[in-house]
């Protein structure tokens, strides 16, 4: 029996409808934050202007309006219109001619957030109200030329993060994060992440100061999680997450990207009070490696290579068991990871930055010989990375970052990185 | 003047800190040198570097456990129980216990300690009070807390990141102590050199001889045009008059006037080279965010008017610090109180006669601003009630405390120092000192 069919899709349609969609979701996405914005002033604009018209009461009052913190001059005047409607409903007819009541606010900040503070004045009295109010940090994104690499935020908290995972189990998923003293799941409810448990992670001997730590999915297991000393497991029971946890000096496996199944797995000996592997492979490349900070395996012409970044700043390439030198990789920091972007000759190793640059950030790299070849401008962060690991299907990386200076709250915010093809 | 300090004094903290990083180097050596005794004063950098607290402060000012692992708080902030971080010993290997934490309180703080009774129980401390304390925990992270036990040759030893190694040629030697309940420090070995004057300091540095010196707050602008690579905190110590309530100035009023005579722009444009912040409030911008609450502007006139004629007795003046910036700023103060129609004279510290005011710096270890708040009373022998904890109550309770006149804020000035190219990873905690223990060298490989 035949059935009805539609026309195939034109393809320019096609992308023509999915940039309409595109641009429908940005402009809302813009509205949206504005909307959101202006909804953060709100409720402390009327809080505010209730205190004032308590002391002032009904009648004209002259209002000034400075700003001593770190909102736009742009919201000002947005924050004035708010703050005189709402006065109005008390009652108090704001001007900026002369007046026997005085209002000056005063848009100012602290370690915790906003403060605003207005006083109020009559005759010689003035009597002061504030409110402390929340500021909010725009989010920003950074584009280049060439291979371009992207950031996505994933997930961002105060505690330090160590690692992600996200994990598969039954009709559950979860996202793990794996913090220096914990270990915590959440599970996805009405599309946002929601802390379902917490384990704590017992060990012996003291933590190293600069703690790693990686979550991987594992045979035998759920997921494995390795820390300096301590080997974590966690399973699946009755829909809850059991996680054991021991002291253990067991290698850690490699970082590894899709690709590379034809190569035996190698696992690494972590030096528990350190902040670095030793050197010592297991099954190994029958030869001494140099104490490394992390490594990465990477396909070339004639087979796979592993990188290790050596804690005293050089960087070699065991290919063929055979362990070579690499070079222009002055600029690197310790971290490193390799993507299948598809993009170049399709895959390469993203690197953190030196601690001699002023910013860090992380850049794209292919080594077609001896020699490392920057293949995209860096994508500056905003602030020193933590942790740089390979996604789970390989294809991208996660990063996280630690953001905020003296004087905030720092946060760790964890980043899916991943190559746009130009 | 804020936005300035706040770009010459944090910029380098920012900078730092946003920084790109290789993960840090183990080994090497760091050489510091201090004017003080190291060992004296609460914050003295041997105590910092071989003892702990109960709470520590992070580079932020949030209170994160140390040899309290966790605390709670009950009866409304009038009971706090501390539990004490397992597997830890001090450095001659005692295990350090709930008594020895007491005992080491019990020692650090005879008077005026913000809790009315500490007890252990169990693994655990106990403190009560007749107040209510809810910024507890940041008091414990203060340096005076730090604790410690004598060992059996009646030395102090600490838990700290590093172990007293001995004193030869004049030098100071700490190591890295491998068991540390927060990882093994990087640096293998940290060498203090006490008792250097500035200018040695400088020359030490200038020839490659140290990684660390001081600078005094008045001289930050000259170390910026030797090119000194310069480590500067945020707001840490008030300078300030502490005024008499009985005496000569046991009027208000007069009191009020000495506070309107002083010129703080004076002693910050000219003395302290404008480098700081002036104050007229006791909490810094940073942690209230109301100081223009509180005018620091001069006012003879009205300091004429308050004193109405009325000449009382000479008024004395004293330096609690005698360093050169500090006698200087007395002798202004001096000067302008005399303008005001003030007989007043300085004499010097101690003795048994009481000075009518004091100039004095106060440091501070907090950047909880009620703690804070608490910190700067209680260094002048006075309480505050503490009624709500909102910004608007701090504000209250800070300007019914400056209305008394006993205290009169004139500048909050950063602590800064130069460090050599060969240090990394050197950050400042809240109260301005370098954290020792997370720094690397450079050279190391």
């Amino acid at each position: 029996m035949p059935c009805s069919r539609y026309n195939p899709q034109k393809p320019m349609i096609v992308v023509r409808r999915y940039l309409l969609i595109a641009l429908a979701v940005a402009w809302m996405g813009g509205v949206l934050a504005r909307a959101d914005g202006a909804d953060d002033r709100t409720q402390p604009v009327a809080d505010l202007a209730k205190q004032i018209a308590s002391i002032a009461g009904p009648g004209p009052a002259k209002l000034t309006l400075r700003n001593l913190s770190s909102l736009s001059p742009e919201e000002l005047p947005g924050i004035r219109k708010m703050l005189e409607r709402d006065l109005r409903s008390y009652g108090v007819r704001v001007s900026d001619a002369d007046s026997a009541t005085t209002i000056r606010m005063t848009l100012s900040e602290n370690t915790t957030g906003g403060l605003w503070v207005a006083e109020v004045q009559e005759g010689t009295e003035v009597h002061v109200v504030m409110i402390s109010v929340s500021l909010r940090r725009p989010n920003e994104t950074q584009m280049g030329v060439g291979i371009t690499l992207r950031k996505s935020l994933t997930w961002q908290q105060q505690e330090p993060v160590l690692d992600t995972l996200t994990v598969q189990s039954a009709d559950s998923r979860r996202m793990l994060v794996l913090e220096p003293r914990r270990l915590v799941s959440y599970g996805m409810v009405a599309g946002s992440w929601t802390k379902e448990q917490e384990f704590v992670i017992t060990h012996g001997r003291p933590f190293p100061r600069d703690m790693r730590g990686r979550l991987l999915e594992g045979q035998g297991h759920l997921f494995y999680a390795y820390l300096p000393g301590v080997l974590c497991t966690g399973d699946q029971s009755e829909k809850l997450l059991a996680v054991s946890c021991s002291d253990s000096d067991d290698p850690w496996p490699l970082s590894e990207t899709s690709g590379a199944q034809n190569t035996v797995p190698q696992k690494a000996f972590y030096n528990a009070t350190r902040n670095y592997f030793t050197g010592v492979l297991a099954p190994g490349f029958a030869m001494q490696l140099p104490p490394f900070s992390d490594s990465t395996i990477f396909p070339r012409s004639n087979g796979m290579a592993m990188l290790f970044n050596g804690i005293d700043g050089k960087v070699v390439m065991v290919e063929n068991n055979m362990m070579k030198s690499v070079t222009g990789t002055r600029d690197w920091g310790s971290d490193l990871v390799s993507i299948r972007s598809g993009c170049g000759s399709g895959i390469q190793v993203l690197v953190s930055a030196s601690g001699a640059a002023p910013m860090d950030s992380v850049r794209a790299y292919e080594i077609p010989g001896r020699e490392a070849v920057p293949v995209s401008p860096p994508l500056a962060l905003e602030g020193p990375v933590m942790a740089l690991r390979p996604s789970q299907d390989g294809t991208a990386a996660t990063l996280v970052v630690r953001t905020g200076t003296r004087g905030q709250t720092q946060r760790y915010e964890v980043y899916r990185v991943s190559a746009l093809c130009n | 003047m804020f936005r300035r300090f706040a770009i010459s004094g944090i910029l380098l903290w920012c900078a730092l800190d946003a920084s790109a990083r290789t993960r840090q180097h183990y080994g090497g050596t760091l050489r510091v040198e201090v004017q003080s005794d190291p060992w004296q004063g609460p914050d003295g950098i041997a105590r910092q570097l071989t003892m702990d607290g109960l709470t520590q402060m992070d580079t932020v000012g949030t209170v994160q456990p140390a040899l309290s692992s966790r605390w709670e708080s009950q009866n409304e902030d009038h009971r706090w129980q501390f539990w004490i971080r397992g597997n830890v010993q001090f450095h001659d290997g005692t295990p350090l216990t709930a008594d020895a934490v007491v005992a080491s309180l019990t020692q650090s703080c005879k008077y005026g300690c913000p809790w009315t009774k500490v007890h252990a129980v169990g693994q655990s401390i106990v403190f009560t009070t007749d107040q209510a304390i809810p910024d507890l925990p940041a008091q414990l992270a203060q340096a005076k807390f730090l604790i410690s036990h004598q060992d059996a040759q009646g030395s102090l030893e600490g838990t700290g990141a590093f172990r007293a190694a001995g004193f030869p040629n004049g030098v100071m030697v700490f190591t890295a102590n491998d068991d540390h309940w927060s990882g093994r420090p990087f640096i293998d070995t940290v060498e203090v050199r006490p008792r250097r004057t500035i200018r040695d300091q400088w020359m030490d540095m200038s020839i490659g001889r140290t990684d660390v010196v001081e600078i005094p707050p008045e001289m930050l602008r000259q170390a910026s045009q030797q090119h000194l690579a310069v480590l500067s905190s945020g707001p840490e110590n008030l300078l300030l008059l502490q005024l008499g309530s009985t005496g000569p100035l046991s009027n208000p009023q007069l009191r009020q006037a000495v506070a309107l005579a002083v010129d703080r722009n004076a002693l910050y444009n000219v003395i302290f080279q404008r480098q700081g912040e002036i104050a007229a409030s006791l909490l810094p911008s940073v942690l209230s965010g109301y100081t223009f609450l509180f005018p620091p502007e001069r006012n003879l006139n009205r300091a004429h008017e308050l004193r109405g004629g009325a000449k009382p007795s000479q008024l004395t003046v004293t330096v609690e610090d005698g360093n050169p910036a500090m006698q200087l700023s007395a002798e202004r103060i001096v000067l302008n109180l005399r303008e005001a129609g003030f007989q007043v004279q300085i004499v010097s510290f101690g003795g048994n006669m009481q000075p009518d005011i004091v100039l004095k710096q106060i440091h501070l270890e907090t950047n909880d601003p009620w703690a804070a708040l608490d910190e700067i009373v209680q260094s002048s022998g006075q309480r505050v009630s503490i009624h709500g904890t909102d910004t608007a109550s701090l504000y209250r309770t800070e300007k019914d405390f400056l209305a008394t006149y006993t205290v009169v804020p004139l500048l909050w000035l950063p602590r800064a120092y130069a460090i050599s190219e060969r240090v990394r990873d050197l950050h400042l905690s809240v109260d301005g000192s370098p954290i020792i223990a997370d720094a690397t060298i450079e050279d190391v490989k």
